[in-house]
């Protein structure tokens, strides 16, 4: 038995999936542990978390790779991918016929066009500014004083969803305190939000051409009242698995599997893309 | 004599200022100023710093008052007038103070404004910055927060930088991130400060430069009254920059001259 291992080191959260190599791979273990500000070791955290839950020793581990925007920090790590890459094949792996992810993550939002097989064949990416990110919704419940896992499916509730005109983070802010201080209901303020950022966000996503099947990935992912509101943007259906904000780690493991075997020889490694202009 | 208010609210704060009408062709004279937070209850924050201004400057709370309102709530207050944008209200009151600028800056907490002037204080030309908190002072307050710094110490703390260190993030929550990582890289706070303040110049710059810059600024809002960000402005402008004494007040006075031209033609 070979197992290998994907680190998605994210700016809010650190992902680490182990995989065993079989005709479909296995998950045999997942970790997931919040980054902080020291992200080696957050990355050093979440590998052992794997091993322990699986029952391994670290030397087990054939072969890892790192990914997220703290990949290149993981010290234990044998190669980095880009997290485009390993969204697009972690979607792949769990949605075989995904054609286009859209990734909501702690601090970015991005979406790509994959291929039949996984790979990338092209990506938007908004790292520029915090609308369709994890820390835009965790800002909105910070203000409005609820948990973040309950933002979703209160906004579910919405009646009258509120109109709301700014996707900055800091401007929101002012426009929920005023909604509140109108007496608007919560569901209805939450559901404004979410309209907004969904709009935002498929708004960035149509620049690749948006295809079917189309599959959510990232922590917002479990977030449901995003899910409808994006679905609602869209007029068409999202695959969300419940490993959503594990497909980057996925997607990374499933690339170390196929480096553990010595004569597979491919393209993965080539330099990194270079980033689309955000925003 | 006859007065008359200007008040500005302000998605932060709200400011009035009472003006009376010079006697005798001398320039009007500012009375009284205040300020009050803005909070939700945008008619009710203008009523207070009104209230305050009078009070400040000896008068009855009833006496009859001409009131100009600008600002973001300047349509939530029944008891005004008159309204003018933001935009008129600074243009006239940075030209009462600095007759020969050729050009206004106005950063206020939620957005920034750059303005060129022609003659006798009117608005040649203007660009806007309000989508969001990128160039706004809302940036710096947040940033103090991270850094646990009180507001007012920001700008000296940012003078007395030795090696700016710049910050890439355009956005005012991802900020926080990248000043984390300064911090935790053991850069000094005067330093992060300056790479803030030079970062909202370099984007204040950009707008100033589409507007058309001239030869003279005028910046007016609550940041003038960081010195490290008025040192950034003028090293990246390379021009002299005026900053009023009570450059939070510049729009509430523009408002209140403009109310007691609108009062002289009526009478």
């Amino acid at each position: 038995m070979r197992v290998a291992a994907g680190v998605d080191v994210g700016s809010t959260q650190t992902k680490a999936i182990l995989m065993e190599e079989n005709a479909r791979p296995l998950i045999m273990a997942r970790a997931l542990v919040d980054t902080g500000a020291n992200v080696r070791k957050a990355a050093e955290h979440a590998f052992q978390v794997l091993c322990q839950e699986a029952g391994i020793h670290a030397h087990d581990v054939g072969f890892v790779v790192g990914t997220g925007y703290g990949r290149y920090n993981i010290s234990f790590g044998n190669a980095q991918m880009t997290e485009i890459s390993c969204h697009a094949r972690g979607a792949h792996f769990v949605f075989p016929n995904t054609r286009t992810v859209i990734d909501m993550g702690g601090q970015d939002s991005k979406a790509i066009s994959v291929g039949a097989s996984g790979e990338v064949l092209d990506f938007v990416m908004n790292d520029k500014c915090a609308a369709g990110t994890g820390r835009f919704l965790a800002n909105a419940a910070e203000v409005m004083g609820i948990r973040l896992d309950e933002v979703g499916p209160l906004s579910l509730q919405a009646l009258q969803p509120v109109k709301i005109t700014t996707v900055c983070t800091v401007f929101v802010e002012s426009d929920i305190l005023s909604y509140l201080a109108q007496g608007k209901k919560g569901e209805d303020i939450l559901g404004g939000v979410h309209q907004a950022i969904a709009k935002r966000t498929v708004s960035l996503a149509r620049r690749v051409p948006i295809e079917p099947a189309i599959t959510l990935t990232g922590g917002v992912a479990r977030n449901i009242g995003m899910v409808r509101a994006l679905e609602g943007v869209l007029g068409a259906q999202l695959q969300v698995s419940p490993d959503a904000h594990f497909i980057g780690a996925i997607g990374a493991a499933i690339f170390a599997l196929e480096k553990l075997d010595r004569s597979f020889e491919s393209d993965i490694w080539s330099p990194e893309h270079a980033p689309h202009s955000g925003n | 004599m006859p007065h008359t208010a200007g008040i500005d609210v302000g998605t932060g704060l709200t400011k009035a200022v009472i003006l009376s009408a010079g006697s005798n062709g001398e320039p009007p004279t500012v009375l009284a100023r205040a300020l009050t937070r803005t909070g939700v209850e945008l008619e009710k924050a203008a009523a207070r710093a009104l209230e305050m201004a009078r009070a400040q400057a000896g008068l009855p709370p009833d006496a009859p008052c001409y009131v100009s309102t600008t600002g973001f709530g300047r349509y939530s207050v029944s008891f005004r007038d008159l309204q003018a944008t933001e935009i008129t209200s600074a243009a006239r009151g940075a030209y009462f103070l600095f007759p020969q600028a050729s050009c206004v800056l106005d950063i206020g907490s939620q957005s920034t404004r750059a303005i060129h002037l022609r003659d006798a204080g009117r608005v040649a030309g203007f660009k806007t910055n309000d989508k969001c908190a990128a160039g706004s002072g809302s940036f710096i307050a947040r940033a103090a927060k991270y850094l646990q710094i009180p507001l007012e110490q920001v700008g000296e703390l940012s003078l007395q930088a030795q090696n700016p260190q710049p910050i890439s993030s355009i956005c005012a929550v991802l900020a926080e991130s990248e000043i984390i990582n300064h911090v935790s890289a053991g850069v000094s706070v005067e330093d992060i400060l300056r790479g803030i303040h030079d970062s909202l110049a370099d984007r204040a710059a950009n707008l100033l430069k589409r507007v058309g810059l001239g030869s003279e600024l005028t910046f007016v809002g609550g940041v003038a009254r960081q010195a490290g960000m008025v040192k950034a402005l003028e090293t990246r402008l390379g021009l002299k920059v005026n900053v009023p004494e009570n450059c939070e007040y510049v729009c509430a006075l523009g408002a209140g001259l403009l109310a007691l031209k609108r009062m002289v033609a009526a009478a």
